[in-house]
Protein backbone atom coordinates (compact mmCIF):
# COMPACT_ATOMS: atom_id res chain seq x y z
CA UNK A 1 0.00 0.00 0.00
CA UNK A 2 2.47 2.72 0.97
CA UNK A 3 4.76 1.16 -2.11
CA UNK A 4 1.91 1.82 -3.86
CA UNK A 5 1.66 5.43 -2.63
CA UNK A 6 5.42 6.32 -3.27
CA UNK A 7 4.79 5.17 -6.97
CA UNK A 8 1.99 7.01 -7.52
CA UNK A 9 3.71 10.66 -5.79
CA UNK A 10 6.48 9.52 -8.31
CA UNK A 11 4.66 9.22 -11.30
CA UNK A 12 2.39 12.57 -9.94
CA UNK A 13 5.55 14.93 -9.76
CA UNK A 14 7.11 13.55 -13.00
CA UNK A 15 4.02 14.75 -14.74
CA UNK A 16 4.30 18.08 -12.66
CA UNK A 17 8.00 18.68 -13.58
CA UNK A 18 7.08 17.64 -17.33
CA UNK A 19 4.42 20.32 -17.35
CA UNK A 20 6.51 23.25 -15.87
CA UNK A 21 9.46 22.01 -18.73
CA UNK A 22 7.20 22.34 -21.62
CA UNK A 23 5.75 25.79 -20.33
CA UNK A 24 9.38 27.41 -19.40
CA UNK A 25 10.75 26.67 -22.48
CA UNK A 26 10.71 29.69 -24.57
CA UNK A 27 11.84 31.61 -21.08
CA UNK A 28 14.67 29.01 -20.97
CA UNK A 29 15.42 29.74 -24.71
CA UNK A 30 15.57 33.69 -24.30
CA UNK A 31 17.61 33.09 -20.84
CA UNK A 32 20.12 31.44 -23.13
CA UNK A 33 20.20 33.42 -26.26
CA UNK A 34 20.54 36.46 -24.15
CA UNK A 35 24.11 34.98 -22.56
CA UNK A 36 25.27 33.51 -25.84
CA UNK A 37 27.62 35.18 -28.37
CA UNK A 38 25.66 36.10 -31.60
CA UNK A 39 27.71 33.83 -33.49
CA UNK A 40 26.30 30.89 -31.38
CA UNK A 41 23.10 32.39 -31.49
CA UNK A 42 22.60 31.89 -35.12
CA UNK A 43 24.65 29.07 -35.54
CA UNK A 44 23.84 25.17 -36.32
CA UNK A 45 22.84 22.68 -34.73
CA UNK A 46 21.27 25.06 -31.98
CA UNK A 47 22.07 25.01 -28.13
CA UNK A 48 20.19 25.39 -25.37
CA UNK A 49 23.32 25.61 -23.15
CA UNK A 50 25.89 28.31 -24.33
CA UNK A 51 29.49 27.00 -25.09
CA UNK A 52 30.73 30.36 -24.15
CA UNK A 53 28.75 32.14 -22.24
CA UNK A 54 28.96 36.15 -22.07
CA UNK A 55 27.01 38.98 -20.10
CA UNK A 56 27.78 41.66 -23.44
CA UNK A 57 23.95 41.95 -24.58
CA UNK A 58 23.20 42.66 -21.28
CA UNK A 59 26.01 45.84 -20.87
CA UNK A 60 24.98 47.02 -24.45
CA UNK A 61 21.03 47.49 -23.76
CA UNK A 62 21.95 49.62 -21.14
CA UNK A 63 24.34 51.68 -23.50
CA UNK A 64 22.32 54.20 -25.38
CA UNK A 65 24.60 54.82 -27.85
CA UNK A 66 23.78 51.34 -29.29
CA UNK A 67 21.03 50.44 -28.25
CA UNK A 68 17.83 52.97 -27.08
CA UNK A 69 16.57 50.62 -24.74
CA UNK A 70 16.75 52.76 -21.77
CA UNK A 71 14.65 55.75 -23.22
CA UNK A 72 11.79 53.04 -24.39
CA UNK A 73 11.74 52.12 -20.77
CA UNK A 74 11.91 55.38 -19.40
CA UNK A 75 8.49 56.25 -21.83
CA UNK A 76 6.81 52.76 -21.18
CA UNK A 77 7.90 53.48 -16.97
CA UNK A 78 5.83 57.18 -17.56
CA UNK A 79 2.65 55.97 -19.73
CA UNK A 80 2.47 52.85 -17.02
CA UNK A 81 2.87 54.98 -13.68
CA UNK A 82 0.70 57.86 -14.74
CA UNK A 83 -1.85 54.81 -15.48
CA UNK A 84 -2.08 53.00 -12.46
CA UNK A 85 -1.74 55.74 -10.08
CA UNK A 86 -4.79 57.37 -12.10
CA UNK A 87 -6.81 53.44 -11.82
CA UNK A 88 -6.12 53.57 -8.47
CA UNK A 89 -7.41 56.89 -7.40
CA UNK A 90 -10.44 57.18 -9.57
CA UNK A 91 -10.93 53.21 -8.51
CA UNK A 92 -11.07 54.02 -4.95
CA UNK A 93 -13.30 56.76 -5.86
CA UNK A 94 -15.95 55.07 -7.91
CA UNK A 95 -15.22 51.36 -5.78
CA UNK A 96 -16.17 53.55 -2.78
CA UNK A 97 -19.44 54.88 -4.37
CA UNK A 98 -20.47 51.64 -5.95
CA UNK A 99 -20.10 49.26 -2.84
CA UNK A 100 -21.60 52.20 -0.64
CA UNK A 101 -24.17 54.50 -1.15
CA UNK A 102 -27.50 53.87 -2.72
CA UNK A 103 -28.03 56.16 -5.46
CA UNK A 104 -30.20 56.54 -8.95
CA UNK A 105 -28.66 54.32 -12.14
CA UNK A 106 -26.35 52.23 -9.45
CA UNK A 107 -26.85 49.20 -11.32
CA UNK A 108 -27.23 50.41 -14.54
CA UNK A 109 -23.70 52.38 -13.81
CA UNK A 110 -22.46 48.17 -12.61
CA UNK A 111 -23.87 46.87 -15.95
CA UNK A 112 -22.11 49.79 -17.91
CA UNK A 113 -18.69 49.12 -16.11
CA UNK A 114 -18.72 45.03 -17.21
CA UNK A 115 -19.87 46.07 -21.26
CA UNK A 116 -16.66 48.52 -21.32
CA UNK A 117 -14.82 45.62 -20.01
CA UNK A 118 -15.79 43.51 -22.18
CA UNK A 119 -15.58 45.74 -24.98
CA UNK A 120 -12.65 47.42 -25.66
CA UNK A 121 -9.79 47.54 -27.21
CA UNK A 122 -9.45 47.62 -30.84
CA UNK A 123 -13.48 48.44 -31.74
CA UNK A 124 -12.64 52.14 -31.03
CA UNK A 125 -8.94 52.61 -32.51
CA UNK A 126 -10.56 54.52 -35.77
CA UNK A 127 -12.84 57.52 -33.68
CA UNK A 128 -10.35 57.43 -30.94
CA UNK A 129 -7.27 58.16 -33.35
CA UNK A 130 -9.29 60.71 -35.15
CA UNK A 131 -10.88 62.43 -31.94
CA UNK A 132 -7.34 62.54 -30.17
CA UNK A 133 -5.34 63.67 -33.68
CA UNK A 134 -8.09 66.49 -34.22
CA UNK A 135 -7.25 67.86 -30.35
CA UNK A 136 -3.29 68.11 -31.48
CA UNK A 137 -2.45 64.18 -29.36
CA UNK A 138 -1.20 63.00 -32.19
CA UNK A 139 2.24 61.40 -31.61
CA UNK A 140 2.06 62.08 -27.62
CA UNK A 141 2.38 59.65 -24.45
CA UNK A 142 -0.37 61.30 -23.16
CA UNK A 143 -2.68 60.16 -26.14
CA UNK A 144 -1.93 56.58 -25.10
CA UNK A 145 -2.15 57.43 -21.38
CA UNK A 146 -5.87 58.31 -22.02
CA UNK A 147 -6.69 55.54 -23.82
CA UNK A 148 -4.87 53.42 -21.12
CA UNK A 149 -6.67 54.68 -18.17
CA UNK A 150 -10.01 54.23 -19.76
CA UNK A 151 -8.91 50.77 -20.61
CA UNK A 152 -8.26 49.82 -17.08
CA UNK A 153 -11.02 51.87 -15.18
CA UNK A 154 -14.15 49.12 -15.09
CA UNK A 155 -11.71 46.75 -13.59
CA UNK A 156 -9.94 49.08 -11.46
CA UNK A 157 -13.61 50.11 -10.19
CA UNK A 158 -14.91 46.66 -10.21
CA UNK A 159 -11.67 45.36 -7.96
CA UNK A 160 -12.00 48.28 -5.13
CA UNK A 161 -15.55 47.80 -5.04
CA UNK A 162 -15.34 44.02 -4.46
CA UNK A 163 -12.86 44.69 -1.87
CA UNK A 164 -14.82 47.50 -0.10
CA UNK A 165 -17.78 45.50 -0.34
CA UNK A 166 -15.75 43.28 2.66
CA UNK A 167 -15.01 45.94 5.04
CA UNK A 168 -17.36 46.16 7.94
CA UNK A 169 -19.67 49.76 7.95
CA UNK A 170 -19.10 49.87 11.69
CA UNK A 171 -15.59 50.98 10.79
CA UNK A 172 -16.41 53.96 8.72
CA UNK A 173 -19.38 55.30 11.36
CA UNK A 174 -16.86 55.08 14.32
CA UNK A 175 -14.60 57.34 11.67
CA UNK A 176 -17.75 59.65 11.29
CA UNK A 177 -18.33 59.99 14.76
CA UNK A 178 -15.07 61.04 15.24
CA UNK A 179 -15.36 64.07 13.48
CA UNK A 180 -13.75 62.92 9.97
CA UNK A 181 -15.43 64.01 6.79
CA UNK A 182 -16.81 61.67 3.55
CA UNK A 183 -13.68 62.40 2.02
CA UNK A 184 -11.56 61.91 5.47
CA UNK A 185 -13.53 58.39 6.07
CA UNK A 186 -12.26 56.69 2.57
CA UNK A 187 -8.68 58.19 2.50
CA UNK A 188 -7.86 57.51 6.50
CA UNK A 189 -10.17 54.50 7.21
CA UNK A 190 -10.91 52.63 3.74
CA UNK A 191 -7.65 52.82 1.83
CA UNK A 192 -5.51 51.89 4.75
CA UNK A 193 -7.49 48.81 5.41
CA UNK A 194 -7.32 48.12 1.15
CA UNK A 195 -3.50 48.21 0.85
CA UNK A 196 -3.39 44.71 -0.65
CA UNK A 197 -6.33 45.65 -2.88
CA UNK A 198 -5.18 48.68 -3.95
CA UNK A 199 -1.71 47.06 -4.94
CA UNK A 200 -3.29 44.44 -7.09
CA UNK A 201 -5.21 46.91 -8.85
CA UNK A 202 -2.12 49.30 -9.32
CA UNK A 203 -0.01 46.23 -10.80
CA UNK A 204 -3.49 44.82 -13.21
CA UNK A 205 -3.01 48.41 -14.36
CA UNK A 206 0.62 48.91 -14.78
CA UNK A 207 0.48 45.27 -16.53
CA UNK A 208 -1.90 46.53 -19.04
CA UNK A 209 -0.17 49.49 -19.93
CA UNK A 210 3.09 47.95 -19.77
CA UNK A 211 2.37 45.48 -22.06
CA UNK A 212 0.25 47.45 -24.76
CA UNK A 213 1.21 47.16 -28.22
CA UNK A 214 -1.77 48.96 -29.70
CA UNK A 215 -2.63 52.18 -28.79
CA UNK A 216 1.33 52.82 -28.49
CA UNK A 217 1.54 51.65 -32.38
CA UNK A 218 -1.26 54.10 -33.54
CA UNK A 219 -0.37 57.29 -31.19
CA UNK A 220 3.42 57.31 -31.63
CA UNK A 221 5.75 57.74 -34.41
CA UNK A 222 9.00 59.22 -33.47
CA UNK A 223 11.37 57.38 -32.01
CA UNK A 224 12.65 59.05 -29.29
CA UNK A 225 8.82 58.37 -28.01
CA UNK A 226 8.73 54.79 -28.59
CA UNK A 227 7.32 52.07 -25.18
CA UNK A 228 9.54 49.18 -25.04
CA UNK A 229 7.16 46.62 -26.95
CA UNK A 230 6.90 49.11 -30.28
CA UNK A 231 10.09 49.89 -30.13
CA UNK A 232 11.97 46.61 -29.58
CA UNK A 233 9.63 45.11 -32.17
CA UNK A 234 10.49 48.36 -34.46
CA UNK A 235 14.03 47.24 -34.18
CA UNK A 236 12.80 43.55 -34.67
CA UNK A 237 12.30 44.66 -38.50
CA UNK A 238 15.66 46.15 -39.15
CA UNK A 239 17.75 43.59 -40.58
CA UNK A 240 20.33 44.50 -38.30
CA UNK A 241 18.44 43.41 -34.85
CA UNK A 242 21.07 40.96 -32.58
CA UNK A 243 19.26 38.18 -31.12
CA UNK A 244 20.99 38.33 -28.04
CA UNK A 245 20.41 42.29 -27.31
CA UNK A 246 16.31 41.20 -27.86
CA UNK A 247 16.73 38.66 -25.57
CA UNK A 248 18.23 40.35 -23.05
CA UNK A 249 16.13 43.36 -23.41
CA UNK A 250 13.04 41.04 -22.86
CA UNK A 251 14.45 39.57 -19.79
CA UNK A 252 14.98 43.09 -18.20
CA UNK A 253 11.61 44.65 -19.72
CA UNK A 254 9.56 40.93 -17.97
CA UNK A 255 11.41 41.43 -14.96
CA UNK A 256 8.92 44.70 -13.25
CA UNK A 257 5.65 43.12 -14.35
CA UNK A 258 6.82 39.14 -12.91
CA UNK A 259 8.25 40.90 -9.43
CA UNK A 260 5.32 43.73 -9.43
CA UNK A 261 2.89 40.57 -9.46
CA UNK A 262 4.80 37.89 -7.42
CA UNK A 263 4.55 41.07 -4.77
CA UNK A 264 0.88 41.52 -5.09
CA UNK A 265 -0.06 37.52 -4.98
CA UNK A 266 1.86 37.75 -1.67
CA UNK A 267 -0.30 40.74 -0.27
CA UNK A 268 -3.36 39.49 -1.66
CA UNK A 269 -2.98 35.62 0.20
CA UNK A 270 -4.43 36.95 3.26
CA UNK A 271 -7.84 38.00 1.79
CA UNK A 272 -8.55 37.01 -1.45
CA UNK A 273 -10.14 39.04 -4.24
CA UNK A 274 -12.14 37.43 -6.87
CA UNK A 275 -11.44 37.46 -10.42
CA UNK A 276 -8.36 37.55 -12.30
CA UNK A 277 -6.86 39.85 -14.77
CA UNK A 278 -7.73 40.53 -17.99
CA UNK A 279 -5.49 39.83 -20.88
CA UNK B 1 -30.81 67.41 11.66
CA UNK B 2 -27.26 65.92 10.01
CA UNK B 3 -28.30 62.09 10.08
CA UNK B 4 -31.17 63.36 7.41
CA UNK B 5 -29.49 64.61 5.85
CA UNK B 6 -27.00 62.47 5.28
CA UNK B 7 -29.47 59.81 3.55
CA UNK B 8 -30.24 62.56 0.29
CA UNK B 9 -27.07 63.56 0.39
CA UNK B 10 -26.32 59.97 -0.72
CA UNK B 11 -26.33 60.19 -4.04
CA UNK B 12 -25.04 63.07 -4.60
CA UNK B 13 -21.68 62.27 -3.02
CA UNK B 14 -21.61 58.73 -5.46
CA UNK B 15 -22.24 61.28 -8.24
CA UNK B 16 -19.12 63.32 -7.45
CA UNK B 17 -17.09 60.45 -6.48
CA UNK B 18 -18.08 58.95 -9.29
CA UNK B 19 -17.60 62.08 -12.12
CA UNK B 20 -14.10 62.12 -13.45
CA UNK B 21 -14.57 58.49 -14.52
CA UNK B 22 -17.72 59.05 -16.00
CA UNK B 23 -16.62 62.02 -17.82
CA UNK B 24 -13.68 60.32 -19.25
CA UNK B 25 -15.90 57.32 -19.85
CA UNK B 26 -18.11 59.42 -21.92
CA UNK B 27 -15.39 61.32 -23.29
CA UNK B 28 -13.29 58.10 -24.90
CA UNK B 29 -16.02 55.71 -25.03
CA UNK B 30 -19.40 56.81 -24.98
CA UNK B 31 -18.80 59.63 -27.48
CA UNK B 32 -16.23 57.68 -29.91
CA UNK B 33 -18.82 54.65 -30.36
CA UNK B 34 -21.27 57.22 -31.51
CA UNK B 35 -19.04 58.79 -33.37
CA UNK B 36 -17.54 55.71 -35.02
CA UNK B 37 -21.07 55.21 -36.08
CA UNK B 38 -21.07 58.64 -37.97
CA UNK B 39 -17.54 57.87 -39.64
CA UNK B 40 -19.22 54.74 -41.24
CA UNK B 41 -21.05 56.14 -43.05
CA UNK B 42 -18.12 58.53 -44.49
CA UNK B 43 -15.93 59.00 -46.68
CA UNK B 44 -12.98 60.20 -44.67
CA UNK B 45 -10.02 61.92 -46.89
CA UNK B 46 -6.63 61.36 -46.21
CA UNK B 47 -5.76 65.06 -45.22
CA UNK B 48 -7.37 65.67 -42.32
CA UNK B 49 -7.61 69.14 -43.05
CA UNK B 50 -10.16 68.13 -45.51
CA UNK B 51 -13.65 67.17 -44.68
CA UNK B 52 -15.71 63.89 -44.55
CA UNK B 53 -18.41 63.24 -46.85
CA UNK B 54 -21.27 61.54 -46.41
CA UNK B 55 -21.68 58.58 -48.58
CA UNK B 56 -24.75 56.28 -46.60
CA UNK B 57 -23.83 52.56 -46.75
CA UNK B 58 -21.37 52.50 -49.69
CA UNK B 59 -18.44 51.68 -46.38
CA UNK B 60 -20.70 48.71 -45.56
CA UNK B 61 -21.46 47.55 -48.90
CA UNK B 62 -17.67 47.81 -49.56
CA UNK B 63 -16.87 45.36 -46.33
CA UNK B 64 -19.70 42.61 -48.06
CA UNK B 65 -18.43 42.74 -50.97
CA UNK B 66 -14.45 42.02 -50.18
CA UNK B 67 -13.86 38.74 -50.47
CA UNK B 68 -11.01 39.34 -47.75
CA UNK B 69 -13.51 40.16 -45.42
CA UNK B 70 -15.48 36.74 -45.59
CA UNK B 71 -12.64 35.07 -45.30
CA UNK B 72 -11.44 36.55 -42.33
CA UNK B 73 -14.76 35.65 -40.27
CA UNK B 74 -14.22 32.53 -41.25
CA UNK B 75 -10.66 32.25 -40.05
CA UNK B 76 -11.75 34.58 -37.03
CA UNK B 77 -14.57 32.22 -36.01
CA UNK B 78 -12.22 29.20 -36.53
CA UNK B 79 -9.35 30.49 -34.38
CA UNK B 80 -11.76 31.94 -31.90
CA UNK B 81 -13.48 28.42 -31.05
CA UNK B 82 -10.26 26.60 -31.50
CA UNK B 83 -8.11 29.12 -28.57
CA UNK B 84 -10.95 29.10 -26.38
CA UNK B 85 -11.85 25.53 -25.98
CA UNK B 86 -8.24 24.58 -26.09
CA UNK B 87 -7.18 26.91 -23.32
CA UNK B 88 -10.35 26.54 -20.93
CA UNK B 89 -10.03 22.58 -21.33
CA UNK B 90 -6.00 22.75 -20.71
CA UNK B 91 -6.77 25.45 -17.63
CA UNK B 92 -9.60 23.20 -16.10
CA UNK B 93 -6.95 20.12 -16.47
CA UNK B 94 -4.21 21.10 -15.34
CA UNK B 95 -6.26 22.88 -12.51
CA UNK B 96 -7.77 19.22 -11.69
CA UNK B 97 -4.62 17.51 -11.95
CA UNK B 98 -2.83 19.99 -9.70
CA UNK B 99 -5.99 20.25 -7.01
CA UNK B 100 -4.37 18.67 -3.99
CA UNK B 101 -2.06 19.57 -1.56
CA UNK B 102 1.88 19.23 -2.61
CA UNK B 103 5.44 20.43 -1.92
CA UNK B 104 6.42 23.26 -4.51
CA UNK B 105 2.64 23.91 -5.67
CA UNK B 106 3.15 27.62 -5.75
CA UNK B 107 6.06 27.70 -7.38
CA UNK B 108 3.65 25.75 -10.27
CA UNK B 109 1.46 28.12 -10.34
CA UNK B 110 4.06 30.99 -10.77
CA UNK B 111 5.56 29.22 -13.13
CA UNK B 112 2.16 28.47 -14.68
CA UNK B 113 1.08 32.01 -14.62
CA UNK B 114 4.23 33.26 -16.14
CA UNK B 115 3.59 33.26 -19.39
CA UNK B 116 0.14 35.17 -19.16
CA UNK B 117 2.24 37.98 -16.96
CA UNK B 118 5.30 38.78 -19.20
CA UNK B 119 4.40 41.09 -22.07
CA UNK B 120 3.86 39.64 -24.91
CA UNK B 121 6.45 41.20 -26.98
CA UNK B 122 9.06 39.34 -25.17
CA UNK B 123 7.57 36.20 -25.64
CA UNK B 124 6.79 36.64 -29.17
CA UNK B 125 10.82 37.09 -29.46
CA UNK B 126 11.60 33.70 -28.24
CA UNK B 127 8.83 32.07 -30.30
CA UNK B 128 10.21 33.87 -33.53
CA UNK B 129 13.53 32.55 -32.33
CA UNK B 130 12.36 28.92 -31.61
CA UNK B 131 10.42 28.97 -34.90
CA UNK B 132 12.95 30.43 -37.02
CA UNK B 133 13.96 28.22 -40.43
CA UNK B 134 17.12 28.27 -40.41
CA UNK B 135 18.39 28.03 -37.06
CA UNK B 136 15.50 27.25 -34.49
CA UNK B 137 15.70 24.53 -32.55
CA UNK B 138 11.80 23.47 -33.51
CA UNK B 139 13.05 23.05 -37.38
CA UNK B 140 16.44 21.26 -35.85
CA UNK B 141 14.51 19.00 -34.09
CA UNK B 142 11.22 18.19 -36.21
CA UNK B 143 13.34 17.77 -39.01
CA UNK B 144 17.24 16.88 -38.15
CA UNK B 145 16.44 14.35 -35.01
CA UNK B 146 13.16 12.98 -35.63
CA UNK B 147 13.12 13.31 -39.55
CA UNK B 148 8.98 13.81 -39.26
CA UNK B 149 9.40 15.90 -42.76
CA UNK B 150 11.99 16.28 -45.14
CA UNK B 151 10.86 19.88 -45.90
CA UNK B 152 11.81 22.24 -43.30
CA UNK B 153 8.84 23.70 -42.47
CA UNK B 154 8.32 27.85 -42.74
CA UNK B 155 6.25 28.56 -39.88
CA UNK B 156 5.71 31.93 -39.93
CA UNK B 157 5.22 32.11 -43.89
CA UNK B 158 2.40 29.74 -44.83
CA UNK B 159 -1.06 30.28 -43.58
CA UNK B 160 -1.97 27.26 -42.13
CA UNK B 161 1.52 26.57 -39.95
CA UNK B 162 1.18 30.19 -39.37
CA UNK B 163 -2.65 28.99 -37.83
CA UNK B 164 -0.98 26.52 -35.86
CA UNK B 165 1.81 28.36 -34.65
CA UNK B 166 -0.77 31.35 -33.65
CA UNK B 167 -2.86 28.98 -31.43
CA UNK B 168 -0.48 27.06 -29.70
CA UNK B 169 1.54 30.59 -28.91
CA UNK B 170 -2.33 31.85 -27.31
CA UNK B 171 -3.17 28.43 -25.84
CA UNK B 172 0.25 28.91 -23.80
CA UNK B 173 -0.40 32.52 -23.31
CA UNK B 174 -4.30 32.34 -22.12
CA UNK B 175 -4.66 28.94 -20.24
CA UNK B 176 -3.27 30.36 -17.02
CA UNK B 177 -6.14 32.56 -17.27
CA UNK B 178 -8.80 29.72 -17.20
CA UNK B 179 -6.63 27.73 -14.81
CA UNK B 180 -6.90 30.71 -12.27
CA UNK B 181 -10.27 30.98 -12.23
CA UNK B 182 -10.82 26.97 -11.93
CA UNK B 183 -7.95 26.51 -8.99
CA UNK B 184 -9.64 29.20 -7.53
CA UNK B 185 -12.94 27.59 -7.32
CA UNK B 186 -11.89 23.72 -7.23
CA UNK B 187 -10.01 24.71 -3.79
CA UNK B 188 -13.33 25.89 -2.39
CA UNK B 189 -15.23 22.30 -3.30
CA UNK B 190 -15.72 20.75 -0.46
CA UNK B 191 -13.57 17.38 -0.13
CA UNK B 192 -15.71 15.30 1.69
CA UNK B 193 -17.77 15.40 -1.45
CA UNK B 194 -15.72 13.53 -3.40
CA UNK B 195 -14.91 11.11 -0.44
CA UNK B 196 -18.44 10.56 -1.06
CA UNK B 197 -18.46 9.67 -4.44
CA UNK B 198 -15.55 7.54 -4.27
CA UNK B 199 -18.02 5.49 -1.32
CA UNK B 200 -20.07 5.00 -3.75
CA UNK B 201 -18.25 3.89 -6.36
CA UNK B 202 -17.87 6.29 -8.85
CA UNK B 203 -15.09 6.24 -11.52
CA UNK B 204 -12.78 9.74 -11.71
CA UNK B 205 -14.93 11.34 -14.30
CA UNK B 206 -18.01 10.42 -13.04
CA UNK B 207 -17.38 12.22 -9.73
CA UNK B 208 -16.09 14.57 -11.55
CA UNK B 209 -19.55 15.16 -13.63
CA UNK B 210 -21.33 14.68 -10.56
CA UNK B 211 -18.73 16.93 -7.76
CA UNK B 212 -16.79 19.31 -10.20
CA UNK B 213 -18.55 20.45 -12.80
CA UNK B 214 -22.04 21.83 -10.61
CA UNK B 215 -19.09 23.53 -8.99
CA UNK B 216 -17.26 24.95 -11.83
CA UNK B 217 -20.22 25.88 -13.81
CA UNK B 218 -20.91 29.36 -13.22
CA UNK B 219 -16.97 29.80 -13.68
CA UNK B 220 -16.83 28.36 -16.92
CA UNK B 221 -19.77 30.13 -18.33
CA UNK B 222 -17.70 33.42 -17.42
CA UNK B 223 -14.45 32.00 -18.31
CA UNK B 224 -15.71 30.57 -21.90
CA UNK B 225 -17.46 34.22 -22.55
CA UNK B 226 -15.02 36.53 -21.77
CA UNK B 227 -12.21 34.54 -23.79
CA UNK B 228 -14.46 34.06 -26.62
CA UNK B 229 -14.72 38.17 -26.99
CA UNK B 230 -11.11 38.80 -26.11
CA UNK B 231 -10.36 36.32 -29.02
CA UNK B 232 -12.72 37.32 -31.23
CA UNK B 233 -11.11 40.72 -31.72
CA UNK B 234 -7.44 39.36 -30.78
CA UNK B 235 -4.88 41.87 -32.55
CA UNK B 236 -1.61 42.15 -30.81
CA UNK B 237 -0.42 38.55 -30.30
CA UNK B 238 -1.85 37.64 -34.16
CA UNK B 239 -0.18 40.41 -35.74
CA UNK B 240 3.22 40.34 -33.67
CA UNK B 241 3.67 36.66 -34.97
CA UNK B 242 3.10 36.19 -38.12
CA UNK B 243 1.49 38.60 -41.30
CA UNK B 244 -0.30 35.21 -42.83
CA UNK B 245 -3.43 34.71 -39.87
CA UNK B 246 -5.53 37.88 -41.07
CA UNK B 247 -7.82 37.39 -38.08
CA UNK B 248 -10.37 40.48 -37.87
CA UNK B 249 -8.36 42.31 -35.51
CA UNK B 250 -5.68 42.19 -37.99
CA UNK B 251 -7.71 43.11 -41.30
CA UNK B 252 -9.25 46.38 -39.12
CA UNK B 253 -6.28 47.84 -38.42
CA UNK B 254 -4.53 47.14 -41.23
CA UNK B 255 -7.59 48.86 -42.99
CA UNK B 256 -7.34 52.08 -41.04
CA UNK B 257 -3.64 52.21 -40.70
CA UNK B 258 -2.09 50.33 -43.54
CA UNK B 259 -4.88 51.16 -46.13
CA UNK B 260 -5.74 54.41 -44.43
CA UNK B 261 -9.41 54.02 -45.23
CA UNK B 262 -11.31 55.30 -42.08
CA UNK B 263 -14.94 54.68 -43.24
CA UNK B 264 -14.59 51.22 -44.15
CA UNK B 265 -12.41 50.46 -40.68
CA UNK B 266 -15.41 52.17 -39.05
CA UNK B 267 -17.86 50.08 -40.80
CA UNK B 268 -15.93 46.86 -40.21
CA UNK B 269 -15.31 47.50 -36.27
CA UNK B 270 -19.41 47.89 -36.02
CA UNK B 271 -19.72 45.04 -38.13
CA UNK B 272 -17.27 43.29 -35.44
CA UNK B 273 -19.14 44.80 -32.60
CA UNK B 274 -22.11 43.09 -33.80
CA UNK B 275 -20.91 39.78 -33.93
CA UNK B 276 -19.41 39.56 -30.47
CA UNK B 277 -22.60 40.82 -29.50
CA UNK B 278 -24.11 38.26 -31.38
CA UNK B 279 -22.05 35.22 -30.31
CA UNK B 280 -21.57 36.17 -26.94
CA UNK B 281 -25.98 35.85 -26.86
CA UNK B 282 -25.35 32.26 -28.52
CA UNK B 283 -23.14 31.18 -26.16
CA UNK B 284 -25.24 32.55 -23.29
CA UNK B 285 -28.35 30.99 -24.30
CA UNK B 286 -27.58 27.71 -26.23
CA UNK B 287 -24.28 26.12 -25.64
CA UNK B 288 -24.06 27.01 -21.74
CA UNK B 289 -27.46 26.69 -20.51
CA UNK B 290 -27.53 29.51 -17.51
CA UNK B 291 -29.32 28.58 -14.51
CA UNK B 292 -31.52 31.39 -13.09
CA UNK B 293 -29.82 32.19 -9.52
Amino acid sequence: MNKKKTLSNIWFYFRVILLCVVLLFPFVIMVSISLKTTAETIGFPPTIIPRSWTLVHFRDIFNPRIFPFLQYFKNSLYIALVVSVVAVFLGVLGGYALSRLRFRGRNAMNEMFFLVYMFSGILLIVPLYKMLVTVGMRNTREAVIACMIVQTLPTAIYMTRSYFDTIPKELEEAGRVDGLSRMGTIFRIIVPLSVSSLVSVFVYAFMIAWNDVLFASIFIDSSELLTIPIGLNSLFNTPDYIWGRMMAASLITSLPVVVMYAFSQKLIRAGQIEGGIKG
Amino acid sequence: MKTKKRRKGDASFAYALLSPSLLLMTLLIGYPMIYNIVISFQKVPLNPRLGSEFIGLKNYLSVFRDPTFYHSVLITLLFTMTVTILSTVLGLAVAVFLNREFVGKKLVNGIIILSYVVPSVCLIFSWRYMFNSIYGIVNYVVVDLLHITKEVPLWFDRPVSAFVLVTIFCLWRFFPYAYMSFNAILTSIDKTLYEAADLDGASPWESFMAVTFPAIKPTLVTVVSLRTIWVFYIYTEVYLLTKQVDVLGVYLYDMAFATHDFGKAAAISIVLFALIFALVLFIRRKVLVVEDE
